[in-house]
């Protein structure tokens, strides 16, 4: 009430004061469903691209992003041209796709990993991101994607390198779009996965889990045909490797920018011929096995990422800083 | 009134008591005394580094998993390719020096950063000690650290891959192994020193030091291949010209692609980078030492 009686003019109130109309707006408590999950994952991904990226400028940004991918293909082209002379083409684009791909899966697995890390060990922010309304998943998956994009950008970069500068032969009007699209949905589903997986077990242990996201890619990356092909493998190898989404990721990528480049998974000796009859997998193979081992490592890193959730709620990890 | 004289206690009378005239006098060290405290100082920077290797058993692991695993991807590609057998040699002992490679980047280099953000770098430089001290006690604990991990790669890799070695010159070769862990424990030490000025950016800084160093290094291949980008790096990189003078010597005789010095001149590179580094290691931490004085700086964390 003012002095004189009167009710008090209403607060404006798209903030955090009553509705216009005075009463109990119940969406508030309840959340906005869509709108809420859609504004948290947006923040988080702006959140994360900040964190990213503003440290420097970003032309240096920019360096520093492409620098690791580009170097690690160009060891891969060294060792191939030592050995070959350049008298193997169908291999550098091997080598060349393998290890931009591969830039990646690695910011898609540590992305997640160390967004927990990150807040909770080093800017120990991680209870109040928990607490806050924003759904938590989202708000990593934000994160994750962000740190994709930083790998997105290399990986494109180290593949135009690839093209013009290290002599890829590559036809743009051979690519396979339809496959290409499929392969980069599901793949990209499934790398989140791992990273969320990763990011479970990275919420219950202690200090030192940094590497974990790496260990864990470097075990991938020998076993899913990256840059050579899964035949040299021992067979149980070649067999777990073809149980992991990223082996089919890659060969499909591979198949759509290069339909006649070399298979990581087929050829003579490999295990995939020797129980198909097939050379190598045909397109639609790859599609139906990536959205099925995709399909079980989700399964898998959702149920794991709830149990996981559920303990650290039950000991109060997320208050914990281990100190490393 | 009557001064109460305590005994000193057995091996510690340099420190317990001094009569003294005044401050300024107790400020006086000898030339004993500061030599027995910088060797404290090395001791007891390398202690958590030694001991840690046993405590934390997660380290062991992955510090030998991860060269092994990325040793391991480069076996395969040459495989994949037919390449002779001394090439897989050349993958196992360049993997072996990763370890000490990443040990001089994340430990030393980034280790004064990484102190400033716990808030101890403020300690180091208001304690009786030679900064300096603190960076070769980092160094010896690094070194033994590495070493386990460098040997367990090798041995485990060789062993798995068939890895047959030809020495002739061991001494030689024994000699240009601890020059290049001189030489890249300096440039750790004078990488601490800049690392922690460049502050937020010493972290990316330390992911970039990792795949393109190995590219241009010749990791896991012949670095003649490199041209002048090969000579570039033999005349900078410790570990570039140690790897090549150590691939030499360990497998002579095999079919090498001409283009570098000989293990005799590389391991005189070495010498030459061990003096350098270690004077500009000196003269960095000074600079460092007066910008952070005359700033402020030491206790601003995160920046």
């Amino acid at each position: 009430m003012t002095a004189d009686g009167s009710p008090a003019a209403a607060p404006a109130l798209d903030g955090l004061g009553s509705p216009r109309w005075g009463g109990f707006d119940p969406a508030r408590t309840r959340g906005r469903g869509w709108t809420d999950l859609r504004r948290s994952f947006a923040v988080a991904v702006r959140l994360g691209w900040q964190m990213e990226a503003n440290w420097t400028d970003p032309f240096l940004f920019f360096i520093y992003s492409v620098a690791k991918p580009l170097a690690s293909a160009l060891i891969l082209v060294v060792m191939l041209d030592v050995i070959s002379g350049g008298a193997k083409p169908e291999y550098r684009a091997f080598v060349v796709v393998g290890s931009a791909l591969w830039a990646f899966v690695l910011s898609g697995v540590s992305g997640l990993a160390w967004m927990i890390l990150d807040d909770r060990e080093r800017y120990r922010m991680l209870k109040y991101v928990y607490v806050s309304p924003s759904e938590f998943l989202v708000v990593m998956l934000g994160r994750g994607v962000a740190r994709i994009g930083v790998g997105a950008m290399g990986a494109a970069i180290t593949l135009a390198i690839g093209v013009v500068v290290l002599g890829v032969p590559f036809a743009p009007g051979r690519i396979d779009l339809p496959l290409l699209v499929v392969v980069m949905v599901l793949g990209v589903a499934a790398i989140l996965s791992i990273g969320l997986l990763l990011a479970a077990i990275c919420m219950q242990t202690r200090q030192e889990s940094w590497s974990y996201p790496e260990a864990a890619a470097g075990a991938l990356f020998l076993i899913s045909g990256v840059v050579f092909p899964l035949t040299v493998l021992p067979g149980p190898i070649q067999a777990i490797g073809l149980a992991t989404p990223l082996t089919w990721w890659v060969e499909g990528v591979r198949r759509s920018l290069f339909p006649d480049g070399v298979s990581s998974i087929g050829g003579p000796a490999s295990l995939f011929t020797q129980v198909t009859a097939v050379a190598a997998p045909t397109p639609a193979q790859i599609m139906v096995a990536l959205l099925v081992t995709g399909a079980v490592a989700t399964l898998a890193a959702a149920a794991v990422f709830r149990a996981s959730d559920r303990r650290a709620k039950d000991r109060g990890l997320f208050d914990q800083t281990t100190g490393s | 009134m009557t001064t109460v004289r305590t005994k000193p206690l057995p091996g510690r009378n340099a420190f317990v008591y001094r009569p003294t005239a005044s401050p300024q006098a107790a400020a006086q060290w000898t030339p004993r005394q500061v030599a027995m405290t910088n060797l404290r100082t090395v001791i007891g920077r390398a202690y958590p580094r030694v001991t840690g290797m046993f405590r934390e058993k997660s380290w062991v692991f992955f510090e030998i998993l991860l060269p092994f695993l990325a040793t391991s991807a480069f076996v395969f590609v040459y495989r994949a390719l037919q390449a002779p057998p001394q090439y897989v040699g050349f993958v196992v002992l360049g993997g072996a020096m990763t370890a000490f490679w990443l040990n001089v980047i994340w430990m030393m280099a980034q280790q004064l950063w990484w102190e400033k953000s716990q808030g101890n770098l403020e300690l180091y430089f208001a304690a009786p000690m030679n900064i300096m001290a603190v960076l070769f006690g980092m160094a010896f604990g690094g070194f033994v650290m590495s070493t386990t991990r460098a040997a367990a790669v090798l041995i485990i890799s060789s062993t798995l891959y068939g890895v047959s070695f030809s020495i002739d010159q061991w001494a030689l070769l024994i000699g240009v192994f601890f020059l290049t862990l001189a030489a890249l424990y300096g440039l750790g030490m004078m990488l601490a020193s800049l690392f922690l000025m460049w502050g937020r950016e010493a972290w990316h800084l330390t992911q970039l030091l990792v795949e393109p160093v190995y590219f241009v290094s010749g990791l896991n291949f012949p670095i003649a291949r490199l041209g002048v980008l090969g000579s570039v790096a033999i005349s900078i990189l410790p570990l570039a010209v140690g790897l090549d003078a150590m691939r030499q010597l360990a497998f002579a005789g095999a079919a090498y692609p001409i283009g570098t010095p000989p293990p005799a001149i590389e391991a005189a590179i070495l010498v030459g980078m061990v003096v350098v580094f270690l004077v500009l290691s000196r003269w960095c931490l000074a600079v460092l030492e007066r910008r952070a004085r005359r700033e402020g700086a030491l206790s601003v964390r995160w920046q």
